[in-house]
């Protein structure tokens, strides 16, 4: 959102109407923000009371400019006051969801759409946020359920993206039952494919992964591989499209996921090195390169490359690079290199303030410490 | 949906905003404080650089 809706014109209007904060989860300083407002989805966009200091309304992904339009004025709509019980409902599920009580926002979601008149503009979100909660909570049967239900409602317009993506993925946990997750591999297929709906690149990439996974939880490699290579070419396109090194490189952890899929992991490395020298205090580049290079073998190169994104990384992505330096150290054979390396994502680990730190990572570093 | 989370979790998003939109940057004591005093809400992108 930052390279391609933030800096749209468009937008001008509604800047004296809110103020804007922009807050880097990985960076220590937020971290009582993060106390108060976890965030486990990337990006989640809040709108914050702050009379009461308290979410007013939360929506977990990225949005276009319309999609972000309709998202601050139904924000705007909360924080002076809901009339209705489906308005109540929306923005009791959305401090829910912030709680991260996923299944008690489901079930204020499920209410708010039950409650909801005809033409209530904030259905499209609900229905997102219901079968994401869903997901979430790990209801999956209920959530591929929901999804099929409500998809004739946001048919045609930018929800039914994530709706049918969200529906689809739960299907996918229970591909056996077979009839709904046709119909919503159907319905995900025609979003992506509907030019009506101007998804933005990375909707359009999720709906491939998603479509991807469900042909792969149908054991149906063919089917599998041939929109891999679909997705692959859509991607190259999109970052043709791109105006600028930062709208080129949103594409590149996506282009390194398909090109891992197929199996040719070289594909990456012309882009990244570009995006490297392009965008030179950004520690992503070289930090891919060196998962491309580990997966090809070539550790020295990755070991290089993993050194130049750590010289640049902070916060809890650095130990994701550590780790990913400690197992090239391990395919190498050094063993004591490998170790040394874990030690130091265990310390720096530790190091992090309270709402960075994470026990449930401290202790698989631990774990994976034990077994070398 | 967990391998769309993974991608969220690789995105690459480097690039501040230009200044179509003020952005405060990573301080919400500041942000909470002015939207008090324009009484306007406060609009949190939670982002992260990867």
């Amino acid at each position: 959102m930052r390279a391609f809706v933030f800096t749209d014109k468009a937008l001008e209007r509604y800047a004296g109407q809110f103020v804007w904060l922009a807050v880097d989860t990985e960076n220590s300083t937020n971290s009582g923000f993060l106390k108060k407002y976890p965030i486990s989805v990337w990006p989640t966009l809040l709108i914050i009371d702050p009379k009461k200091e308290a979410v007013a309304l939360r929506y977990a992904g990225g949005a276009t400019v319309p999609q972000l339009e309709k998202l601050l004025s139904d924000g705007q709509r909360v924080v002076r006051g809901t009339k209705s019980k489906a308005d109540e409902e929306i923005a009791r599920a959305d401090r829910l969801a912030n709680e991260g009580k996923h299944a008690e926002a489901a079930k204020a979601y499920d209410e708010a759409i039950a409650a909801a008149p005809k033409n209530w503009s904030r259905l499209g979100r609900a229905a997102e946020s219901l079968t994401f909660a869903l997901f979430q909570s790990k209801d999956y049967e209920r959530c591929a359920t929901k999804a099929l239900e409500l998809y004739p409602r946001v048919k045609g317009t930018y929800s039914a993206s994530n709706v049918t993506a969200n529906g689809l993925s739960c299907a996918s946990e229970k591909p056996e039952n077979r009839a709904t997750f046709d119909a919503l591999e159907k319905a995900a297929r025609e979003t992506l494919d509907n030019p009506k709906i101007p998804l933005s690149g990375d909707d359009k990439s999720g709906l491939y992964e998603t479509l991807i996974s469900a042909r792969e939880a149908v054991k149906d490699e063919a089917g599998a591989h041939k929109l891999r290579e679909e997705w692959a070419a859509f991607l190259e396109g999109e970052a043709k499209k791109a105006k600028t090194p930062e709208q080129r490189a949103v594409f590149d952890s996506h282009r390194v996921t398909a090109y891992m899929a197929l199996k040719q992991p070289e594909r990456a490395i012309p882009m990244l090195e570009q995006s490297e020298r392009d965008l030179p205090n950004d520690y992503n580049p070289p930090a891919r390169l060196g998962v491309i290079y580990r997966t090809m073998g070539k550790y020295d190169e990755a070991l290089a490359a993993y050194d130049r994104a750590l010289a640049k990384a902070y916060g809890p992505r650095k130990i994701g690079i550590l780790r990913g330096k400690a197992d090239t150290y391990a395919q190498k054979g050094d063993k004591e290199a490998a170790k040394k390396t874990i030690e130091e994502a265990i310390r720096f680990a530790e190091s992090l303030p309270e709402g960075q730190r994470s026990e449930s990572t401290i202790a698989s570093l631990k774990k994976k410490l034990e077994t070398m | 949906m967990r391998k769309l989370l993974l991608i969220l979790l690789l995105t690459a998003v480097p690039v501040l905003a230009k200044e179509v939109l003020p952005f405060i940057d990573n301080d919400y004591s500041k942000a909470l404080a002015e939207a008090k005093r324009k009484n306007v809400p406060v609009f949190v992108d939670a982002w992260a650089p990867w």
